[in-house]
């Protein structure tokens, strides 16, 4: 699938992830830009989650940016749900 | 020590009702600024179940502003929510947003995540957040760059509001002088003409300059007219102006200059217009350090004219003689293609504008 609106989950609060989605043009595949303050140790965890949901809600042509304050995974998946399903409009976001 | 941080509240204000507006006028006067509400598009403010406000943010455009926490709420994630609460919020229309802070303040943004891009102390840091960077721009000018051998490699910053003889007088001269000029055209929509005609404008009159090449200036270059200067009372205008002038010629010598290898960059001298000898100033400091020579060159003079046309052409007087519908007295101002344009139907509306606004732009 393919995100059709920009999106945003999480916060920037420590213990949280911030998670952003744009779309991207046609056949752009997935651009993907994930930091976090805890890189050294479990940067590649992260980055495996990131692309396990992506893979699971088959998402392409995706620019997707996490920054990561050490959220536990569960909360990691989550906001990532939320952000897909925002870009994607299934789900509002918390703004009127 | 506070932890009911679910219990904070966040709430829209009504910036044309006068309670909302006393309310965060209040709070904002405490903590040191003075809140100007024309100043900004919209103000969001968090409190929490007992009603005291815990912190607030406004934003104009992409630019966030008047972000501050209440002393006693800031060891909780009031900072965090309110900067979330604007980005979800802008990224939704914008590619990125920044916010000026001071230097002593960037730490907390650096910390959510905001990247620096310059800085130029004591007096304020720029930062920016979003899926857009000062990167982004970089590829761009990767991807106008020329392929060539030369070291001869000028540039030249532009606004053009509107394209004159002035223009074209400093273009030419580097066009001659160098093998390739860059010529960066300001984007930022401030302007009377709007940067799609000031482009086209400038593209139709340039057009028979083969080594020059039009650039975008994308959000980076000439940043002046956005730049907020609220929390900054204490200093003097001249001050700040000195110092946003240094803060964007900065950008220009670390993220520009490297990339498309620029040796020299081509300036007017200003008799007119403080904020433009700002910058020539700022210039003259910071470039040649870098490794760009500032050529200053002298405004081209008129031939001829009537007794009440001024000597020195200049854009803004094309833009008072179109308010006083003098535009025929400033023929010798205009190229071909600026001519054309301003004596066809397609600019009367630009006109009009011009002829019912005031001030510098």
């Amino acid at each position: 699938m393919k995100p059709k609106i920009p999106a945003q989950s999480g916060t920037f609060e420590s213990s949280d992830v911030i998670v952003l989605i744009e779309p991207l043009p046609n056949r752009s595949g997935r651009k993907i830009e994930i930091s976090s303050t805890v890189m050294q140790q479990y940067g590649e965890s992260f980055r495996h989650i990131v692309d396990g949901m992506l893979d699971q809600y088959e998402m392409t042509d995706i620019h997707l940016i996490a920054k990561d304050k050490g959220a536990l995974e569960p909360t990691i998946k989550a906001r990532l749900e939320t952000a897909i399903k925002r870009s994607l409009g299934q789900q509002e976001g918390t703004l009127t | 020590m506070t932890f009911e941080d679910t219990d904070f509240r966040q709430e829209t204000l009504d910036l044309n009702n006068p309670f909302d507006v006393k309310l965060v006028t209040g709070f904002l006067h405490e903590l040191g600024f003075d809140f100007d509400p024309t100043d900004v598009e919209s103000t969001m403010i968090v409190y929490n179940l007992k009603g005291e406000l815990v912190g607030t943010g406004s934003h104009q455009g992409r630019i966030l502003k008047y972000v501050a926490v209440s002393p006693k709420f800031r060891d909780t994630t009031a900072f965090a929510l309110i900067v979330t609460y604007m980005t979800e919020k802008l990224l939704k229309i914008y590619k990125h947003t920044f916010v000026f802070t001071r230097p002593e303040n960037a730490v907390r943004f650096r910390g959510l995540g905001f990247s620096e891009i310059a800085s130029s102390p004591p007096l304020f840091t720029l930062l920016e957040f979003g899926f857009e960077s000062i990167f982004t721009y970089q590829d761009y000018l990767k991807s106008v760059k020329q392929k060539t051998e030369t070291t001869s490699i000028a540039s030249i910053v532009v606004n053009c509001n509107p394209f004159t003889n002035g223009h074209l007088f400093l273009i030419e001269k580097a066009a001659a002088e160098n093998e390739l000029v860059y010529l960066f055209v300001v984007e930022e929509d401030l302007s009377a003409f709007p940067f799609r005609i000031r482009w086209e404008l400038i593209e139709k009159g340039i057009a028979h300059l083969k080594n020059v090449m039009m650039v975008r200036g994308g959000m980076y270059i000439v940043s002046g007219a956005i730049f907020p200067a609220y929390f900054l009372k204490n200093e003097t205008v001249s001050d700040v102006m000195e110092k946003q002038a240094e803060l964007d010629v900065q950008i220009f010598a670390e993220y520009v200059v490297p990339v498309l290898g620029i040796k020299k960059r081509y300036i007017g001298t200003e008799n007119y217009c403080a904020t433009t000898a700002a910058y020539n100033k700022a210039m003259k400091k910071i470039l040649p350090p870098s490794g760009v020579e500032v050529i200053e060159s002298m405004r081209k003079v008129a031939i001829s004219g009537s007794s009440i046309l001024p000597d020195f052409i200049s854009a803004s007087k094309i833009r008072q003689a179109i308010k006083m519908d003098k535009l025929d007295d400033f023929q010798e101002f205009l190229p071909e293609s600026t001519r054309e344009f301003l004596y066809s139907d397609d600019s009367r509306e630009i006109r009009n504008k011009i002829k019912q606004g005031e001030g510098r732009h």
